[in-house]
């Protein structure tokens, strides 16, 4: 406390926002971006076969189940093990909404995604409060009640049952067929870019206000009571998000499979997507997306051998030690450790 | 600004703080409590800002009364506290954390705090990797945000040198001086408090001693016999 350095403090506050001599980095980033977005779009529809495709496509919707999972551990410190329910959950209430409502698909669609989002707001009200176990446990609990209840002889009529349900429908969502939405290249072009705006705008929130405080939260929750910040709303608004990227992708699978099978209400589809997050890595949105599509063509690959579940679990060993932080993860702090060397053989 | 009407806190069966009445102005003086471990000091400043629930008595601020408002509230109230185990956000920069809360508290005066807790070397570097001394700082720092008219301040000088604690004592008798705020003070470095402290209450077994000017303190034979001893 003795050298108090009474010049300095103003000007050390303000350069946090001012990255000043990167002006073109940023420009050159956009355009790779947008690169790799356009080429990820169509090269696989023009290059690659409607297996691989079909892969892909399964890929990215374990993905964006994947990202949900991750922003939730990754800014808020919670794991949710009820992604299943959220994904089955409102593939089968668009399925009832046409069957049994007589709604049109589009109709259907909000009021199934409706629907969810209210449930994910009334599941989350109820146990953000909680602490990280009881919240992994109450997920696990919740999901397990849906998809039993799915399965009710009394509810049959309903949901299917074992049977699950077919859905078909006449007209158009988002000007589009349900050919079209069961052709994997056209399918393919949805998925990309479905999971490239769930993946931004769940980036967007991590770099938002709500992600600092939701990492603030994570930390410290009392502190951050006592510095007057409310810290229930943040993480229900964290929780019903990841929610509504969980609900997208159920939705869009229905559209593609044309078919809701009570396995995807089952808690494998819940740990496969926490799985598939660890992998991935859980620090950004890439991760959580490529750990998706790694995951499934691992799986068909172990499939193939018979082996999957003995391969699996050989993978996720493997990954979790030798890639802690997920492949991006592993592959970022890589290339961070060239460019470091780099620059001191520069110097 | 404070008035606490016959408070009482219990953790189960053990009564942390029977029937205490106190009152502290804001008058830009420091108030500084006082007592052996155990007393309650730590206590009676969780009942004040809401970690603890009372099981009787009243807390009035401002003229009114908030025995039942969240931490958050009076946070928002301007009633601020730091702790006795440090309490940081230790993956956050130094920065970061006292931006996070300026901008939820709307001040726009992180400087005059970052100053007036010589911080200025640190904002760049994450908490938890910065001494301790440092981070007892960064926590006063966090209470200090939002220009707070009652702070709280729950042994200030822990961990810290004697000449530490009684530097940072007259900073802080300085700041709420100027500021013209109230500010409770829980040490047990006593002749840091006999310094600096314009009043001073004692507690000891939960139970309220005496409270007055430090000169009367130390003339006061009931603190002599319970804390203070030979050593005042
Ligand atoms: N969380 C707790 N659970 C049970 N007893 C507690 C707890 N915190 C404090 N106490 C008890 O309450 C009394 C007062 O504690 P405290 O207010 O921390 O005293 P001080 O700060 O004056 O040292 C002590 O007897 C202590 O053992
Ligand atoms: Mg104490």
């Amino acid at each position: 406390m003795s050298n108090r350095t009474t010049t300095a403090a103003s000007e050390r506050v303000a350069p946090l926002g001012a990255i000043g001599g990167s002006s073109l980095r940023v420009p050159l980033t956009l355009v790779a971006v947008a690169i790799v977005f356009v080429v990820g779009a169509v090269a696989p529809t023009r290059f690659a076969g409607d297996f691989a495709l079909r892969l892909g496509n399964e890929g990215l919707l374990l993905g964006m189940l994947a990202l949900s999972v991750a922003f939730l551990m990754n800014q808020a410190g919670l794991v949710a093990l009820g992604a299943a329910s959220i994904y089955g959950g409102s593939g089968l209430l668009f399925a009832i909404a046409m069957n049994d409502w007589n709604l049109t698909p589009m109709v259907a669609l909000c009021v199934a995604f409706l629907i969810i989002v209210v449930y994910a707001t009334v599941l989350g009200a109820l146990i953000v409060r909680t602490n990280p176990l009881a919240f992994m446990m109450l997920t696990l609990a919740a999901g397990e009640m849906i998809s039993h209840a799915v399965m009710l002889e009394a509810l049959r009529d309903y949901t299917g049952g074992a049977d699950g349900l077919v859905v078909s429908f006449k007209g158009t969502v988002f000007g589009m067929e349900a050919a079209d939405f069961a052709s994997p290249a056209r399918f393919w072009v949805v998925m990309w870019v479905a999971a490239w705006l769930s993946g931004l705008a769940l980036w967007a929130v991590g770099r938002s206000r709500l992600g600092a405080i939701l990492r603030a939260v994570r930390e410290n929750e009392e502190r951050m009571r006592f510095s007057g910040f409310d810290t229930y709303l943040p993480r229900l608004i964290a929780y019903v998000l990841v929610n509504i990227v969980a609900a997208v992708a159920g939705l869009l699978h229905v559209l593609n499979a044309g078919f809701v099978s009570p396995e995807s209400l089952g808690i494998s589809v819940s740990t496969n997507s926490l799985v598939a997050a660890l992998m991935g890595g859980i620090a950004g949105s890439v991760g959580p997306l490529l750990g998706g599509v790694i995951f499934s063509f691992a799986q068909d690959e172990f499939g193939a051998r018979g082996l999957t579940q003995l391969l699996t679990g050989i993978a996720i060993v493997v990954f979790i030690v030798v890639f802690p932080r997920g492949v991006v993860g592993g592959l970022s702090s890589m290339a961070w450790l060239r460019k470091l060397g780099g620059r001191r053989e520069a110097s | 600004m404070l008035k606490i009407e016959n408070l009482s806190v219990s953790y189960g069966s053990v009564r942390a703080l029977s029937d205490v009445d106190l009152e502290v102005l804001g008058d830009g003086i420091l108030h500084g409590v006082i007592g052996p471990n155990g007393a309650g000091k730590s206590t009676l400043l969780d009942a004040v800002c809401g970690r603890r629930r009372p099981v009787a008595g009243t807390v009035h601020y401002r003229n009114e009364d908030i025995t039942r408002r969240s931490v958050a509230w009076r946070r928002r109230q301007g009633m601020a506290r730091s702790f006795q185990r440090t309490s940081v956000f230790q993956d956050l920069t130094v920065h970061e954390q006292l931006y996070l809360v300026a901008q939820h508290l709307g001040d726009n005066r992180l400087d005059d705090v970052i100053e007036v807790m010589d911080l200025a070397g640190y904002l760049h570097q994450k908490a938890g990797r910065i001494a301790y001394g440092v981070q007892r700082r960064v926590d006063v720092a966090l209470a200090l945000i939002g220009r707070p008219h009652l702070l709280l301040l729950d042994e200030p000088g822990a961990g810290l040198s004697a000449a530490e604690t009684l530097h940072l004592f007259e900073h802080l008798r300085d700041l709420v001086r100027e500021r013209k705020i109230a500010a409770v003070v829980v040490e047990h470095d006593v002749d840091a408090v006999f310094a600096c402290c314009g009043k001073v209450t004692v507690l000891d077994l939960g139970r309220h001693l005496a409270t007055g000017t430090p000169q009367e303190i130390r003339a006061d034979h009931r603190v002599v016999a319970a804390y203070l001893g030979t050593a005042a």
